[in-house]
């Protein structure tokens, strides 16, 4: 026989279906952006995973230089000399010996634009289909002669270009013409990944991509028969110390992980959002369940009177909440493989090339899943079930002694507590940030989770007056709301159930606070960052990369040339490792300070010329030296070299923290260089419009570079800063989203908790209009209280994260108030969007019925 | 009918109930003394305001006093915690209600269960079927309270009070919902069972017509017992009314 706890919990649950369906979908929806963020991260490794091992199938072993620090797979590498590909080729057991060279290259379409592609344009040296690389031969012929090219099907096809045609490309040496003698692709795709490969044969490419006989590494095949680990052991015998060998799939492994890492961060990113959709989808739990607990007040009261103990009464609640998260978790893991599937098309549609393999479901991203899922929704049901118990039996007679116990509480104190709690723990996260990262972040993001729920907590206490004063000030449409019957109404429901008026605005709350301090952190990033600019920055032109790949060098150079321009400096990066950590070192010429004022305040920028190196103030507070001192610097290609510093400057937006000479980085590295970007001072005497057209014509040889002014790159800056803005708040849009269906939710459940009293205003005469009318206000009345919670608390917030950041990044803390006013405009907007539903139902209702109810 | 008179299924010792402090105090219960046999059917009379309500939930376990005690068979209440009030309401004591009386999600059979579901125990075929069939529901029990009427709802109820065989049963306005016929109807049921199936019924009502049909009424006003009417008629017990009106 089924037990009575397990027969009502179910019955419960079915006799509720319409009024939890709500509460169903924010669990699903949150357990959905869980399950996707993991089975969208698996998916793409293990389609990148396999991807690599397809392309580099044939590439046993690689030989190329070592890097001293840092990521195998990203590291800037000195090229391999060509000189050792004769030697390794006649190693016994080596068939094949391939030199892999790739370098930025831009192919020009038929209408003389260069061809724009999401990834990287790429030429490279090909030894044909046979190769080792990979690469297919779709059509045509393999590139033979020195003005022969092969390029990727899929590129030649938006280029405009057919086998026979000659195709312009532009290399890091210059621009040229080649025949198009072959279509390419790779495994079974016709393209590179959303790249552009434009491929030579090796002693074209070698010229033409300036590789001066060198080679980013080689590639080797060895004969059948013959052991992998001995030729490998003979090929490092002859190898100086400075190279190595190693398999191929090692170095396939190398290259999918450090792409893999960059998904897992981006899966991660996910994963925080999922989990501010679940804290408010909690909220949203809780309340329903509150509410459900009171309107079945006579029903639990009578089976405590006949015999139910209280753990009984609990027990059903929570298996309630343990029913709805189990469906919830199930359809939200379904839900997961769609959402993954939705972020593929939709960022495959804005030109990533996120390959495709089918969607990977793990056993771990089902327990992940199933864990939070039915854990949010249990332990969101734990409060109602706890009060629930607290029923008295003697309510079945007399109701009004069973509301009392479910108002019972601490709130005040409890609320007070979490929040203090919860302000100190985020402001320790913030300020004095413990040990590392990981800490700094976890006790922030716990400080703010008790931080909200205690305010939700308070909430409760300033609910009433709360909803009097919005409801006297929220002039609806030409008069305060208090002035009309269904406004009184409104407001006066809105105060008689503060407990849910507060938690149902919590949940909006906790998604506007976010929004409201990421809007503040990124107002003050982008008014420091502005004005940074406006005071350092005093070059007239920028080039910066449209593909991020870099320039090459020689443009800088013919901009140099120019008569139009006085100073030309180019800005280059490399790694270093400074006093045993990985630092970033720009590297520019000394004319670089009539571009960038970068505020010396020690030193001067001259003493780049002398292979001296300058820093911000901050890193040289933090390592204790001062011009005169010297460093030590180990470069990625294992050489050191101990600098003197020969300046300190203030001002890191634009050069970064730490600067030496071209001639400086050339002596370290000898990886092939290219410039990140270009800053450029007109002549005296050159009009803007005379420079500009000089510039212009010497970019023209260089597609893919843009040139800026001041304003122009000022703002390319700040577009780039909206963009990821509109992402953060576009992920926040689904916190608040849940948050609406919360508030409708609530009004929803009151309108039918109110079927009787609704019936007798309608008796009396009310209109459908006044009654639609009331309950659309009062589910304003609830989101402005959320939306004002949610700034108040938001705004503290923002100012403190935008303190607590490094004064290189941010100096100013600044509160937007136009973002601030519109969220509270909005949130008028949410309380109407909310009210569509329930007012509806309340008109609807029949009014003798209605009266009739119990 | 009612060999065991001597033994007492519950009673109130000087039993006082206080609501309120100082000033806006009310005493709604002020030191009763009350008995009610095994086997009799008692019903409580009183106006509003007259503590007859508070009498039974006290002597049901659902309320406490402020001082005195309370017997159900040989238990003091007051002796009992929460869980024990709990077991005792399910093994000791049935319930009837006015109105919402049953669980509208549970068939009319569950509800008759309940309790001993509740309590883990299996309920006992033979008295269930007896029960079943003295309330004339044998073909009504795998509807749901929603698909029965009013008069039904309420024989389920008798039925649910009945089921597990407890010592007393309290019944609160058992009829206030209902016409006179359906009235009638079920006041003959739990009649029947306190003649025929020798059960112990405590009634709250303020209709001497109900009334009519217990072996003792009770009077109360203002907290006290005031007066009693052995095998009443609803004459009689409207005359009691008015004199104690005036």
């Amino acid at each position: 026989m089924v037990s009575p706890v397990v027969r009502l919990t179910a019955r419960g649950v079915v006799a509720r279906k319409f009024r939890i369906l709500l509460t169903t979908l924010a669990v699903v929806s949150g357990v959905a952006f869980v399950s996707g963020a993991f089975v969208l991260t698996d998916s793409v490794k293990s389609a990148i995973d396999s991807l690599f091992e397809e392309l580099r199938g044939d590439i046993d072993l690689e030989v190329r230089t070592t890097i001293a620090f840092g990521d195998e797979a990203r590291g800037e590498r000195d090229p391999v000399p060509l000189s050792l590909l004769p030697e390794i080729s006649k190693i016994e057991g080596v068939r094949l010996v391939e030199a892999n060279l790739r370098r930025s290259a831009t192919i020009i379409k038929t209408d003389g634009e260069p061809l724009k592609v999401s990834g990287p344009a790429f030429g490279i040296a090909w030894n044909g289909p046979d190769g080792l690389d990979g690469r297919t031969l779709i059509a045509g012929t393999a590139p033979k002669g020195p003005k022969e090219v092969a390029i990727d099907k899929s590129s030649a096809k938006r280029a405009g270009y057919e086998i026979g045609d000659i195709v312009t490309i532009v290399g890091p040496t210059g621009k040229d013409q080649f025949t198009l003698v072959g279509l390419t692709g790779s495994g079974n795709t016709n393209g590179g990944g959303g790249a552009s490969i434009s491929a030579f044969n090796p002693n074209t490419a070698n010229d033409f991509l300036g590789a001066q006989d060198q080679a980013d590494s080689l590639l080797i095949g060895i004969l059948p028969g013959f052991s992998l680990s001995d030729v490998q052991v003979s090929i490092e015998e002859i190898l100086p110390s400075s190279i190595e060998v190693i398999t191929g799939v090692q170095a396939a492994k190398e290259i999918s992980g450090s792409i893999n890492d960059v998904i897992d961060i981006f899966g991660k990113v996910l994963l925080g959002f999922a989990a501010i959709s679940l804290f408010v989808s909690a909220f949203l739990i809780f309340n329903t369940f509150a509410i459900i607990v009171s309107q079945r007040l006579r029903e639990l009261a009578l089976m405590r009177a006949v015999g139910a103990s209280t753990q009984q009464i609990r027990a059903m609640i929570i298996g309630e909440g343990l029913i709805i998260g189990i469906i919830a978790t199930g359809l939200g893991i379904l839900g997961g493989l769609g959402v993954a599937q939705g972020i593929t098309a939709l960022f495959n549609a804005a030109g990533a090339a996120f390959p495709t393999a089918g969607l990977t479901l793990s056993l771990r991203t089902i327990l992940v899943s199933v864990f939070i899922g039915i854990g949010v929704t249990v332990t969101a049901a734990i409060v109602p079930a706890i009060r629930a118990g607290r029923i008295p039996p003697v309510a079945a007679m007399r109701p009004e002694l069973g509301f009392s116990a479910l108002q019972r509480n601490k709130r005040l104190v409890v609320g007070l507590t979490t929040l203090l709690f919860g302000i100190t723990l985020f402001s320790i996260g913030l300020f004095v940030q413990p040990g590392g990262t990981i800490i700094t972040l976890g006790s922030s993001a716990i400080g703010a989770v008790m931080l909200f729920l205690g305010v939700a907590s308070l909430s409760t206490t300033i609910a009433a007056p709360a909803s009097r004063l919005i409801s006297r000030i929220l002039p609806v449409p030409f008069r305060p709301m208090t002035r009309s019957v269904p406004g009184r109404l409104a407001s006066r429901n809105a105060q008689r159930t503060p407990r849910r008026t507060a938690s149902t605005a919590s949940a909006l709350m906790v998604g506007l606070a976010l929004v409201s301090t990421v809007a503040v952190v990124a107002a003050s990033v982008k008014k420091s960052f502005t004005e940074q600019l406006q005071s350092s920055v005093t070059a007239d032109f920028f080039i910066t990369n449209l593909s991020f790949q870099g320039l090459p060098v020689a443009f800088a150079e013919r901009l140099d040339a120019l008569d139009e321009l006085g100073s030309v400096s180019p800005f280059r990066a490399t790694r270093a490792l400074v006093n045993g950590e990985e630092k970033q070192i720009g590297a520019v010429k000394p004319e670089m300070g009539d571009i960038v004022d970068v505020g010396v305040i020690e030193g001067s920028i001259e003493s780049l010329a002398e292979g001296k190196l300058l820093l911000h103030k901050d890193p040289a507070r933090d390592l204790g030296v001062g011009v005169g001192d010297s460093l030590d610097f180990t470069w990625q290609n294992g050489t050191t070299s101990t600098l003197i510093v020969g300046g300190i400057y203030t001002e890191a937006a634009v050069a970064g923290n730490w600067l030496i000479s071209l001639e400086t980085l050339s002596q370290a590295s000898k990886a092939p260089p290219v410039d990140f970007f270009i800053g450029a001072k007109i002549a005296d005497g050159v009009s803007i419009e005379a420079a500009r057209a000089a510039v212009e014509k010497v970019a023209a040889d260089f597609p893919s570079a843009e040139v800026q002014d001041q304003s122009e790159f000022q703002k390319s800056q700040e577009d780039q800063l909206n963009q990821l803005l509109a992402i953060v708040y576009g992920l926040l849009i689904f916190a608040i989203l849940i948050a609406v269906l919360g508030i409708a939710n609530t009004m929803a459940l009151s309108v039918y908790e109110r079927t009787r009293e609704f019936g007798l205003l309608r008796a009396v005469g009310m209109s459908k209009r006044h009654l639609k009318r009331s309950v659309r206000w009062e589910a304003i009345i609830v989101s402005v209280f959320g939306a004002t919670l949610g700034v108040v608390v938001g705004i503290p917030l923002g100012v403190s994260v935008a303190m607590a950041l490094p004064d290189s990044f941010v100096t100013t803390t600044q509160i937007p108030v136009n973002t601030i006013v519109a969220i509270l405009l909005a949130s008028i907007v949410v309380g109407i969007v909310a009210a569509i539903f329930p007012a509806r139902r309340a008109a609807k209702l029949d009014v003798l019925a209605a009266i009739a109810t119990q | 009918m009612t060999q065991v008179a001597s033994h007492p299924a519950a009673a109130a010792l000087n039993a006082s109930k206080i609501y309120g402090k100082d000033d806006s105090e009310v005493r709604a219960l002020d030191d009763v003394t009350v008995d009610f046999q095994l086997g009799h059917f008692t019903a409580i009379m009183g106006p509003s305001g007259s503590g007859k309500s508070t009498l039974m939930h006290c002597l049901a376990g659902l309320d406490s006093l402020t001082s005195g005690r309370v017997l159900i068979g040989d238990t003091d209440l007051a002796q009992l915690d929460d869980k024990q009030l709990t077991t005792l309401r399910r093994e000791k004591v049935g319930f009837i209600f006015q109105a919402y009386n049953l669980i509208p999600t549970l068939t009319a059979l569950e509800n008759i269960t309940l309790p001993m579901d509740l309590g883990g125990v299996k309920p006992e075929q033979e008295w269930l079927d007896t029960v079943i069939d003295a309330m004339n529901l044998r073909n009504r029990l795998s509807h749901r309270p929603s698909e029965l009427s009013g008069g039904q709802q309420q024989r389920v109820a008798v039925a649910r009070a009945l089921a597990s065989r407890p010592q007393i049963i309290f019944a609160d306005e058992p009829t206030g919902n209902l016409d006179s016929k359906t009235g009638a109807e079920i006041l003959s049921f739990m009649k029947h069972a306190v003649t025929d199936l020798h059960q112990t019924i405590v009634m709250v009502t303020h209709d001497p017509v109900a009334a009519a049909y217990a072996d003792r009424v009770i009077f109360l006003a203002d907290g006290k017992v005031v007066d009693e009417v052995n095998n009443p008629t609803s004459e009689l017990v409207l005359d009691r009314m008015k004199r104690l009106g005036n």
